[in-house]
């Protein structure tokens, strides 16, 4: 239901709230085709579909002027319908698994794997903890005991 | 299915429930639980799927209101700056928990005679003591023994790793000389009895599907099963009946998966449905004996309502802090602003909890339970790729005091599934938790700069936390005196003579820390004091 047209001005959209980092290769959510998770989003919940065809309706006479400064005038003039595709635009980026390796976290599920952390040792943690327990016991006990 | 009276029915199969269940096998009774949720194994968990982070936001939200499945009931919050969050169906909320494991201290039972502020429990800490030792062995809890900010107690399992996050803010605590400890977590640090030692992948939340945490699902609902406790599950229950004459509690309705009403009658009834839970069905179970709601006699069933408000300050150090890596509730816990301190301007105290697990996606939304997104352009891609590797942050964690105006009701015109009226939360934060939250953001900001922080993260605003209703406690409180309170000293009702709660709606005050050790260790206390006086359970 959602035409090619729809999607290209929201992924340019897209790229004003989440534009690249050329440096460390990390695309824009309009690179990476994010209006498509919008619009799936959008298809089951009726709430974010008034806020996206709002939106659209806005862009579609400004589709190539669209800059930050046009964007921060939507989010003031329309703060809900913003805060909504912004936070679905968020959700599609960071669930995809090459975004969250990007910033260290495994791209595979988290479970079986896991992450490896190393346990620190007794003599580690007898040393760390010094200090607190120099100062004993830092409890009321009313009861006495 | 079986209609046959029982001996003791259990409403909701969540920590509490499954806890006092275990305490009562012994007995031989017979034994059933009625749980309005199903039983999800391990591999209806997301975190094996690609997504896994988006059903945080979806059907594995920790807020029913956002899941909104069958067994969910809505909860109306609009008079309220928390609302409260969990989970329906077995395991209860220890399904989405996160696990954190502190005990209360022994001035948390004695808040009126150290303080003079809310009312003494009928019990003390060194009642609960046997018992927070038997559950931290069937929950399999991790941590460091020796912290000197309580009792000495030995804890079953080595710590879980604190990482380098903890160990950083460690190192700020100590330049400052404050109190701080490993956390103690209801997770596993080694395999045992079939369940996988953690793996430190940050779903905590997601249900576990290692099997690591201590979820009642995991811990105790396996035993419970094959010793013959019947657990019917998609069962809600809609009203306790009281016969007329006797006035004693003899049943439940509840509707079946089928929607469909039933009855089940038994001898004995426990209530343990969460803070929340309880207050709704005991309001909800009106009768010519009970016009203002069952066992509410002292007129306090859903009165007292407490969470924990709380809010979080974070800093950018220079070195990665892999806040993605290991269980989410916790790495360290200080306690030095636990006590009351009259220099501080307010009475009693918090807790300051280092969290982890905030992946790319709860940071740009937020951060857990709040859903306020970061800001977009190019100052998203300043935080996402130079703060969000390097931050570190602290929960300010409060006790909140009792206060008769913070309740439960029935809400007028919402309704769950099954056509029952939903709870509405009518709740605000106090002057006094406002002064400890102001206090505990400064602390929490020397501490993170002592630490080595190069910028301070916090949110200027005085919000607490909106989805921070995960522990909700007080809405039937025990005590000895029936006007006080609901149920007496080991959770009897003062009105209903077989009927008991066991639940977190009986704390009388909450203390600055997370509550289910101390609520689990309740409903054992509690079984312990059944079998106990079994002979004149009902004088
Ligand atoms: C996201 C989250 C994080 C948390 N983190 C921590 C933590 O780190 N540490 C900690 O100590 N605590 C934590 N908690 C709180 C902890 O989960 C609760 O304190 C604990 O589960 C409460 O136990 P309970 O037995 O009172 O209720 P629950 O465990 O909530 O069980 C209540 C059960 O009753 C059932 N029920 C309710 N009404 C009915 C009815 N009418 N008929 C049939 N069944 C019914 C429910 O479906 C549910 O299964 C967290 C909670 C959440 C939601
Ligand atoms: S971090 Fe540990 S406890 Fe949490 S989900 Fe992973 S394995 Fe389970």
């Amino acid at each position: 239901m959602w035409s090619e047209n729809e999607k290209n001005i929201l992924n340019i959209i897209l790229d004003q709230l989440i534009p690249k980092n050329s440096k460390r290769n990390i695309p824009s959510a309009g690179e990476l085709g994010i209006a498509s998770f919008i619009f799936d989003a959008a298809n089951k919940n009726n709430n974010l579909k008034d806020d996206v065809v709002f939106i659209l309706d806005w862009a579609l006479t400004k589709a190539d002027k669209i800059s930050p400064c046009l964007v921060r005038k939507l989010e003031k003039e329309n703060p809900n319908a913003f805060v909504s595709l912004l936070t679905e635009t968020y959700k599609g980026y960071y669930s995809r698994p090459d975004i969250r390796q990007k910033f260290g976290l495994s791209k595979k599920p988290v479970h079986p794997s896991g992450y490896l952390v190393v346990s620190e040792s007794n003599d580690y943690l007898a040393q760390i903890t010094d200090t607190v327990r120099a100062r004993g016991p830092i409890y009321r006990d009313p009861t006495g005991g | 299915m079986s209609n046959e009276p029982v001996d003791v029915l259990i409403i909701g199969a969540g920590a509490s429930g499954a806890a006092i269940a275990w305490s009562l096998i012994e007995t031989k009774m017979r034994i059933l639980c009625l749980e309005q949720g199903n039983h999800l194994s391990d591999k209806d968990f997301p975190s094996r799927r690609d997504d896994y982070e988006l059903s945080r936001y979806a059907e594995f939200s920790c807020d029913p209101n956002v899941r909104r499945l069958k067994q969910d009931y809505p909860i109306n919050s609009k008079d309220s700056c928390i609302t409260p969050v969990n989970w329906n169906g077995v395991g209860g909320s220890t399904m989405n928990f996160l696990a954190h494991w502190p005990r209360m201290r022994p001035s948390d039972f004695r808040t009126k005679t150290l303080d003079g502020v809310a009312e003494d429990w009928p019990v003390d800490y060194y009642d609960l003591e046997p018992f927070y030792e038997i559950n931290d062995r069937n929950v399999g809890v991790s941590g460091l023994s020796g912290n000197p900010a309580y009792p000495k107690y030995s804890v079953p399992n080595p710590p879980i790793p604190i990482g380098i996050l903890g160990q950083t803010l460690a190192k700020g605590f100590n330049k400052l000389g404050w109190h701080w400890w490993p956390s103690d977590v209801a997770i596993l640090s080694k395999d045992d009895n079939g369940r996988q030692k953690c793996v430190n992948a940050g779903t905590c939340d997601l249900g576990c599907a290692a099997g690591a945490k201590g979820g009642a699902n995991f811990t105790y609902w396996p035993i419970l099963e094959n010793a013959g406790v019947e657990l019917r599950t998609n069962a809600r229950v809609s009203e306790i009946q009281v016969d007329k004459v006797s006035g004693l509690a003899n049943g439940v309705l509840y509707y079946g998966a089928d929607g469909r009403l039933n009855q089940q009658k038994a001898e004995i009834i426990i209530m343990a449905c969460n803070g929340v839970g309880t207050p709704r069905l005991l309001l909800n179970s009106k009768s010519d004996l009970f016009p203002e709601g069952l066992a509410n006699n002292s007129g306090l069933v859903g009165k007292n309502l407490m969470f924990h408000p709380l809010t979080g300050v974070a800093g950018v150090f220079d070195e990665p802090m892999k806040g993605h890596e290991g269980p989410m509730a916790c790495s360290i816990l200080s306690q030095e602003f636990y006590e009351s301190d009259s220099s501080r301007g307010f009475i009693r105290g918090y807790g300051l909890h280092s969290g982890r697990s905030t992946t790319p996606m709860t940071f740009a939304l937020g951060g857990y339970g709040i859903d306020n997104p970061i800001p977009w352009g190019d100052e998203h891609r300043e935080i996402m790729d130079n703060m969000y590797p390097y931050l570190a942050g602290l929960t300010i964690v409060t006790e909140d005091l009792p206060e008769e105006h913070n309740c439960v009701t029935l809400d007028n015109e919402l309704k769950d599934s099954d056509g029952i009226p939903a709870p509405k939360i009518t709740y605000r934060v106090s002057e006094n938790t406002k002064a400890m939250i102001k206090h505990g953001e400064e602390r929490a900001r020397e501490v993170l700069i002592a630490a080595g922080a190069k910028k301070i993260l916090s949110k200027n605003d005085d919000n607490v936390w909106w989805r921070a209703g995960w522990h909700q406690m007080g809405t039937c409180r025990m005590g000895h005196d029936p006007k006080k309170s609901v149920v007496n000293g080991w959770g009897r009702s003062h009105d209903v003579k077989n009927l008991f709660i066991v639940d977190g709606s009986i704390f009388v005050t909450a203390g600055a820390v997370n509550p289910t050790s101390t609520i689990q260790a309740l409903a054992l206390y509690i079984g312990d004091q059944i079998k106990k006086n079994i002979g004149t359970l009902f004088d």
